[in-house]
């Protein structure tokens, strides 16, 4: 299996805050992995680090095995790494249509001058553009809400808009943050087929979850932090039952002090 | 008072509108738009008591302020209501326009046509020296700096020989004639068309970027500016063309202003007019390029037309403005869409 | 570009320099206090400073000084001053916390974003100036020399007049209480908690409401007695004096790093020194350009200013 996203050895330091301590992970096409540890581990801070908005102190990232370290968002994203975000941060003022032809957008080529001018060229990639992004409304299950603006729909509705516009940029990792907060337990287990439906069709998905249930129930392989650093790896099954693990998420008696 | 906003939320203009623009054939559409222009071409001969503005010349208020300030609020929108780049020395790039004009007209007797575009490209230079490094801080820091520009430029048109000094520039030439047409100091009609033309002329450009993909960059820059690199939007690139085309917008209304007045002082292109051409785009509704243009044309005809107005204009444009931003931050004619809500089952569209 | 004058008088123009620090470093000040608490730029603190001078002008008219041909007795002097500083003080306090309420409030509890904001300061900022053109006829009005500005001792051309002392003594004395303010007041406290984390500061049990106005009525008031001092020094004013002070007094606050209270007193009187040695060697009608041309380069290639904090971005 191809590792389409690999992390090696990254180090992020915010000022004297050494945020995440020589993070080893991968994704591979095909596969499911989740990024799991207590609240402040660095579980954001490596989607981050990965879609290019921080600089890594030390280490690297690849995607499909290229470097991306220096690189732009824009350039990442464009080079197949799409993600989602623990907030909801959807374009509110733009309609359902108009937030995932934005991601859809970036797979074309024309930019400003061609448009102004309404080249062939421009009016096929508008065409296509609404075509993919009506496509994956449709996917997940949101066409009805194609003209309605994103900030009126409705929360769960609200997720899954971002999952489509994630998805619009043809991504080859697909980063979920928390896609499971505030849904109820159906809704939940709704997304786990979705999810499991988008790996089958052959995305890697990174993805961060607190719901326990969920991330055993669909994950191919889990990975632990803790204080910035991985303290475990493996099956879920494995990881349930892995010591560590636990003492993370419960605390154990500090003896130090 | 429920009643009343009831009655007021079913007369709902725009989307009466809308729905009207979409059953429109092909054929009336058509009618609607030449009938439309057609009206602000003849504009200047429809001076009566009732829309004329009785102290002042209508033809010449056509002029300046109305046509001027439609155009520089459509440029403005592109900058600060399309992609919510807080622009505060939008004046600048008024001015490099109407100097270029002014000192290559007068003193080396370059024609307008060529000043329009030399005004257009020496504005976008200015917006892009400015704009690659300030485009990379957040709004207020950028709002500071681009307020600086504007008043760098005032005072460095007041401080050089070059630029006439504070006594400006007189004896600005008016176009050559063009198709029959005179272009005389006295008579603003040709000015108003010109400037009317030049006008549809960045509209037709703006809806061809408005509603494709970059209308959408800009906006996404807009709504959230990292969530939009993320989404593989090159925000830089976006944001400086923002920035550029509005400088063009403004460059080549300039020029022909300069034209226009065939006298200007770096008194005419001060922090005031950038304030009121960001009223304007605040009042009519930023990132609707409909609502700003009859917001900019409203604010600018009625101190012209209420004449007791006219003397504490800035007074109540700033007042307005906080008005505006405490209780309809949107504008009077806000952008947001015409949502369509359509049925999850049928997929047919439910009218609201 | 002539250097001469500048070697010449050189301590002269380091004196003036350093008055005229002073009095910025009071407006500054404000600046960055609203900065601190809000993260916003109240543009409007220009007009807060104008409406301080007229205060003072106002009094002076009501004492009957207008014209006033000999300075008062020091005693007189002393009094009066004190009088009209802390009226300015009031004044422009007072407005401070009127603007806060009316332009800012509305917005901060809907949350709206930076651009509703800016919009909103620049419109009331505008509404202030043109409102004092109108009722002040956009002439020039003079302050009564109250004080007589024989100097009292100099070194070298640094001639000390007793205007400039009192300056000196005065600012210092402020930016001192207000030191003890912020460091030993339950507002002061409060004001440094909601700089910090507003989140946490509205759990730990602080009024922010409270403490955004008091920042505000501090602000004003340092500005309202810069304001006094202004027109001791300059004696006199104009409805839009506040534009280039504020601009200066700004730029002072983001040269030190906006949001700090140390970066903006120096800040304030680098430029003051700037500002003059600047008008003798280039002109004193390239000293505004300066300004703007410090403002510009501060904010494009060092942000964060001589101390300051990083301009944050927003966190994903």
């Amino acid at each position: 299996m191809t590792k389409l996203l690999e992390v090696k050895n990254l180090t992020m330091e915010f000022g004297g805050v050494v945020a995440l301590k020589e993070v080893n992970l991968h994704v591979s096409a095909g596969e499911i992995a989740a990024l799991i540890g207590p609240n402040g581990a660095g579980k954001t801070t490596v989607f981050n680090v990965v879609t290019g908005y921080y600089q890594p102190t030390k280490g690297d990232v690849s995607l499909n095995s290229q470097s991306v370290l220096g690189l732009k968002p824009n350039k990442i994203a464009r080079l197949g790494l799409a993600r989602t975000f623990q907030n909801i941060r959807l374009f509110g003022d733009m309609t359902a249509l108009e937030n995932v032809m934005t991601g859809a957008d970036a797979r074309n080529k024309v930019g400003l001058i061609g448009s102004i001018f309404g080249t062939s060229t421009s009016r096929q990639d508008e065409k296509l553009s609404h075509s993919r992004a009506a496509e994956l409304l449709t996917f997940m299950g949101i066409s009805h809400r194609s003209g309605q603006l994103a900030r009126n729909l409705p929360y769960g509705d609200q997720r899954r808009l971002e999952i489509a516009r994630a998805l619009a940029l043809e991504p080859k990792v697909l980063l979920l943050d928390e896609p499971a907060a505030g849904f109820n337990p159906q809704e939940k287990v709704e997304l786990g087929e979705l999810i499991k439906k988008i790996r089958d069709a052959g995305f890697a998905v990174l993805l961060i979850e607190h719901d326990m249930s969920l991330v055993m129930k669909i994950s191919d392989r889990v990975s632990v932090l803790d204080f910035g650093q991985k303290i475990a790896e493996g099956t879920p099954s494995e990881i349930q039952s892995n010591q560590k693990v636990i003492d993370a998420y419960l605390g154990v008696v500090d003896n130090a002090s | 008072m429920s009643s009343y906003k009831t009655v007021l939320s079913k007369i709902n203009l725009r989307d009466s509108f809308g729905a009207w623009w979409e059953n429109a054939t092909k054929r009336q559409r058509i009618i609607f738009r030449v009938a439309l222009i057609g009206l602000f071409y003849a504009l200047p001969f429809l001076d009566n008591p009732i829309i004329g503005t009785p102290e002042t010349n209508f033809q010449s208020v056509l002029f300046y302020p109305l046509a001027v300030f439609v155009v520089m609020a459509v440029g403005l929108n592109i900058v600060v209501g399309k992609s919510g780049i807080l622009d505060l020395g939008y004046v600048a790039f008024f001015a490099i326009g109407a100097y270029t004009h002014a000192v290559l007209g007068t003193f080396y007797g370059v024609n307008l046509w060529i000043n329009i575009i030399l005004g257009a490209a020496f504005a976008m230079v200015a917006g892009v020296i400015l704009g690659l490094p300030a485009l990379r801080l957040r709004g207020d820091y950028l709002a500071i700096i681009t307020l600086g520009f504007g008043e760098i430029v005032r005072i460095v048109a007041l401080n050089l020989e070059f630029t006439g000094g504070a006594a400006g520039i007189q004896g600005i030439p008016a176009p050559p004639n063009i198709f029959n047409v005179t272009f005389d100091v006295l008579d603003p009609k040709p000015h108003y068309w010109l400037m009317l033309t030049f006008t549809m002329l960045v509209v037709w450009m703006y809806m061809r970027l408005g509603k494709r993909r970059p209308g959408r960059a800009w906006e996404a820059i807009r709504e959230d500016e990292d969530v939009a690199e993320f989404m593989g939007v090159e925000t830089t690139k976006y944001k400086l063309w923002a920035f550029v085309l509005g400088g063009a917008i403004g460059g080549g209304a300039g020029a022909i202003y300069a034209s226009q007045v065939a006298s200007i002082l770096p008194d005419y292109f001060t922090l005031n007019v950038s304030i009121l051409v960001l009223a304007c785009v605040v009042f009519g509704g930023m990132g609707n390029i409909w609502g700003v243009i009859a917001g900019a044309a409203l604010l600018q005809y009625l101190p012209e037309k209420l004449r007791f107005l006219s003397e504490t204009r800035i007074l109540i444009f700033g007042l307005l403005m906080v008005v505006m931003m405490n209780i309809r931050p949107d504008g009077l004619f806000p952008r947001k869409k015409r949502e369509k809500v359509y049925d999850k089952v049928t997929g047919q569209e439910i009218s609201r | 570009m002539d250097f001469s004058i500048l070697w010449s008088e050189f301590f002269g123009l380091t004196l003036d320099g350093i008055v005229v620090g002073a009095i910025y470093a009071l407006v500054s000040l404000g600046y960055t206090l609203v900065y601190g608490v809000l993260r916003l730029i109240n543009f409007a603190h220009s007009e807060i400073f104008m409406i301080g001078t007229f205060t003072s002008l106002g009094l002076s008219i009501v004492f009957g000084y207008t014209g006033l041909e000999e300075p008062l007795g020091i005693v007189l002097f002393f009094f009066v001053f004190l009088v009209m500083a802390l009226a300015s003080g009031i004044a422009s306090g007072m407005s401070a916390v009127l603007l806060e309420f009316v332009a800012y409030r509305r917005l901060r509890r809907r949350g709206a974003n930076r651009l509703s904001s800016l919009i909103s300061a620049i419109g009331a900022s505008f509404f202030l100036v043109e409102l004092f053109r109108l009722t002040t006829e956009s002439k020039d009005w003079d302050f009564p020399r109250m004080l007589s500005k024989d100097p009292v001792f100099s070194i070298s051309t640094a001639y000390f007049t007793l205007d400039k002392i009192i300056i000196l003594l005065g600012a210092f004395g402020l930016m001192f209480g207000l030191d003890r303010i912020i460091n030993t007041t339950r507002l002061g406290r409060g004001i440094r908690a909601v700089s910090q984390d507003e989140k946490t500061a509205i759990l730990m049990g602080v009024n922010v409401d409270r403490v955004i106005s008091f920042t505000f009525l501090l602000g004003g008031v340092l500005a309202g007695f810069a304001s006094t001092f202004y027109m001791l020094f300059y004696e006199s004013t104009k409805f839009n004096v506040g534009f280039l002070l504020g601009i200066s007094a700004f730029t002072a606050a983001v040269l030190g790093g906006i949001g700090n209270i140390r970066g903006a007193l120096v800040g304030s009187f680098v430029l003051g020194l700037l500002q003059q040695y600047s008008s003798v060697v280039l002109g004193y009608n390239w000293r505004d350009v300066v300004t703007f041309v410090i403002l510009v380069f501060v904010l494009l290639f060092k942000p964060t200013g001589l101390f300051g904090e990083a301009i944050q971005r927003a966190r994903v």
